[in-house]
């Protein structure tokens, strides 16, 4: 297995269209990481970059010691699966996982240990002998990652492989993926748009937008500490709350007609350092950091009012959908609230996980 | 011609059966293939059988066989031994050679009909006739695919492509030139636009995952005729061509997708110098500095939305505002209005297109 080096990779196409822009990251050894964005982000092209099928524009790549621009995608060692797991229909299971191995002219006993170890990794030892018309669609995705694994490649690129199955499957070939990272010990890069996917599966993630890296970090740091108001929206599901909020001269948020918020002596002194006094930041709330038990609301001194126009239960939680200062809001709380559609409900926040984002340069300025 | 190492092959497969050795000579009495050394039977001994009318003979206690391809002999078939036995035996490989000669002459055959069906070498009549006799069913769905590779292709992404799609299924594979692969695929019935894109995908990451080639595909319009191959072939090799020059950052090309850059494509180039021209009548778009193209772009990609641009740009919207002012100076040319924004596109494409044709110009 390899570490990675990405030093001030870009990537411009002729027409122009500049896809990523100074791309910077160490990878080490070992090591699960995400790139997480929106579609159009960049985060396939950087992967497609590290693969060798895109050209690099400008900037170094290194896998290990070496410098690998200008090296041919065959020859760099790695190994990719992607979203299409396109299996030959004609061939089986065995030789499916046995065909690029022997584009590369490896001898056949080798090919056959090689595709017997992984195919006990994957175990899909009883499926060998099968075609793909014969497989499920969670099978079918493992012979292509079995692909992948009988290379016994250095890195392994993964396009977000699991977005051709069912929500029930995914969730499932999630658990499995884990399990195989720390069975081949093997460093992987992995793209996806799927933050649940993102948060469960990296051992650090790479926010992109825009052909920029908006933050590298654990899934812990970024959920908790989110560097600017594009991760603390995009991390999280249901997303962070957002409002306009006017800071005042002691340090606190006035939301207008919704209320006030008092914050901790830390985050207020962050605002009034930072020569934010009177001026207008946005305030940023999980969901989970609003609730609505009446003992706690009567404690606290930051109170948000609203009307509840939508009740979701969910089982072990429940979701609370209201507009404050026209804003969609939304409150994660107790399944034994009484707060039904229509009620009108008071909201205890947690200013101790208030998250305070400059209006302009989107960036935040207290956690 | 049928390799040397095919005959080789299937004359040694025989002989680890029948425990008989055979060798192979071409009609001037040289060697093709042989399992063992035969150094008394000379180029001429061979080449005097070839002549001879007679389809099989006993000399110096060897059989000579005449292997036939399309009743003209193609090869001399000599097997070590006398009696009825090894005289059976003869004719058991000379089945089996004539097998092969037919085979490859059919695969031959098909390779060249497919060529010249899609490059519209053929008469109408002519192309139902060699369809019947290729036995290629004319009436079915089919479209072009055509795979192009950024580099010269090695074996693998014939053998990748040939494997994803076999002839058994009704499709038919060729090769045009050193980089693309055709690919005529049989559809069902059902098969929707969105099907043959999710293939053309498919293809796509295929080559990337197996081979590790990047490659192209672009794709034609679905065809009901054979005749009508050449047609989605023309379509597909269009939009490869016009994907490179205005959609270079995708892989995949869909014909009926192109959208404006199929039109500015099709467009002669002295009327697109023409039009730029007329539209840039201050500054040319190739004088425009980085800074400038980046903004443009930026504006473009987000609608003419000012504020989301300016927050994209990480500049002050007063900023954006400005720059957008000083070009609409230099140019005339004030892209927050939609028909200046309109018109600045379609310059900025047709710049690209004649970019690329001069970079190009084959």
């Amino acid at each position: 297995m390899a570490s990675l080096s990405l030093e001030h990779i870009c990537k411009v196409y002729p027409n122009g269209f500049e896809a990523v822009k100074d791309f910077n990251l160490e990878i080490a050894d070992k090591e699960f990481i995400i790139f997480v964005g929106p579609s159009g982000c960049g985060k396939s092209t950087t992967l497609r970059m590290v693969a060798g099928l895109e050209e690099i524009s400008s900037g170094t790549l290194k896998i290990g010691d070496r410098v690998v621009n200008d090296v041919e995608p065959k020859d760099r060692d790695i190994a990719m699966v992607f979203q299409s797991y396109a299996l030959y229909p004609h061939m089986t299971v065995y030789d499916n996982m046995a065909f690029s191995l022997k584009l590369r002219k490896t001898p056949k006993d080798q090919i056959d240990k090689m595709v017997r170890e992984a195919a006990k990794i994957l175990d899909l030892e009883k499926l060998l002998d099968r075609k793909p018309k014969a497989l499920s669609g969670g099978q079918r995705q493992r012979v292509a990652m079995g692909r992948a694994i009988v290379r016994n490649p250095k890195v392994f690129l993964m396009d977000e492989p699991l977005s051709n199955l069912d929500a029930k499957l995914r969730v499932q070939m999630r658990t499995e993926i884990s399990k195989l990272h720390q069975r081949l010990g093997a460093t992987i890069i992995y793209v996806t748009h799927d933050q649940t996917e993102a948060m469960t599966l990296g051992t650090r993630i790479v926010v992109m937008k825009d052909g920029v890296v908006m933050q590298v970090d654990t899934p812990q740091n970024l959920y908790n500490k989110p560097a600017n108001l594009f991760t603390a929206g995009f991390i999280g599901s249901p997303q962070m709350n957002f409002l306009d909020a006017k800071v005042l001269p002691d340090g606190g948020l006035d939301l207008g007609e919704a209320g006030k918020v008092t914050l901790p002596a830390e985050k207020a002194k962050a605002l009034l350092d930072g020569g934010y006094a009177g001026k207008t930041v946005i305030m940023g709330v999980r969901p989970e950091h609003l609730n609505d038990d009446p003992e706690v609301v009567a404690k606290s001194n930051s109170v948000l009012d609203a009307k509840i126009e939508v009740y979701e239960l969910l089982g072990a939680e429940v979701f609370l959908y209201f507009t404050t200062n026209g804003s969609n809001m939304t409150a994660r709380v107790n399944p034994k609230t009484d707060a039904r559609t229509g009620s009108e409900v008071k909201f205890a926040i947690d200013v101790d996980k208030v998250h305070v984002f400059d209006k302009e340069t989107e960036l935040t300025i207290t956690n | 011609m049928i390799s040397n190492q095919t005959i080789k092959l299937s004359i040694d497969k025989l002989k680890t059966v029948t425990k008989i050795d055979f060798s192979v000579r071409n009609m001037e009495g040289y060697m093709v293939a042989s399992t063992a050394r035969m150094e008394e039977i000379s180029v001429e001994a061979a080449r005097q059988f070839a002549e001879s009318p007679a389809d099989s003979q006993e000399l110096q206690g060897y059989h000579f066989f005449k292997v036939m391809g399309e009743e003209v002999p193609e090869y001399i078939l000599i097997a070590k031994g006398s009696g009825e036995d090894v005289h059976m035996i003869g004719r058991i490989a000379v089945g089996q050679l004539e097998d092969l000669v037919l085979a490859y002459k059919e695969r031959f055959d098909k390779n060249n009909f497919v060529q010249n069906l899609i490059l519209d070498n053929l008469l109408l009549v002519d192309i139902y006739n060699r369809a019947k006799k290729l036995e290629i069913e004319p009436q079915v769905r089919r479209a072009v695919y055509i795979v192009e590779t950024r580099n010269e292709r090695d074996n693998s992404a014939m053998e990748v492509i040939r494997n994803l799609y076999g002839d058994d299924d009704g499709n038919l594979i060729t090769e045009v030139d050193e980089k693309s692969i055709i690919l005529i695929r049989r559809l069902d019935d059902e098969e929707s636009y969105e099907d043959l894109e999710e293939a053309a995908v498919g293809i796509r990451d295929t080559m990337n995952t197996e081979a590790m080639i990047d490659v192209r595909v672009s794709c034609g319009t679905i065809v009901n005729e054979i005749a009508q191959v050449s047609r989605s072939y023309k379509e597909a090799r269009m939009a490869l061509n016009v994907g490179k020059i205005f959609y270079s950052q995708e892989r995949i090309h869909m014909y009926r997708k192109l959208g404006i850059g199929r039109l500015i494509y099709q467009l002669p180039e002295n009327l697109c110098r023409l039009f730029l021209k007329e539209v840039f009548t201050k500054q040319q778009p190739e004088t425009f500095d980085e800074e400038t193209l980046t903004t443009i772009k930026m504006f473009f990609g987000n609608s003419l939305n000012v504020s989301e641009t300016a927050r994209q740009l990480f500049v002050h919207r007063n900023t954006l505002v400005y720059r957008l002012e000083k070009l609409s100076r230099s140019t005339g040319l004030d892209i927050r209005s939609f028909d200046d924004a309109v018109t600045f596109k379609i310059a900025l494409m047709v710049e690209n297109y004649l970019k690329y044709m001069e970079k190009h110009p084959s």
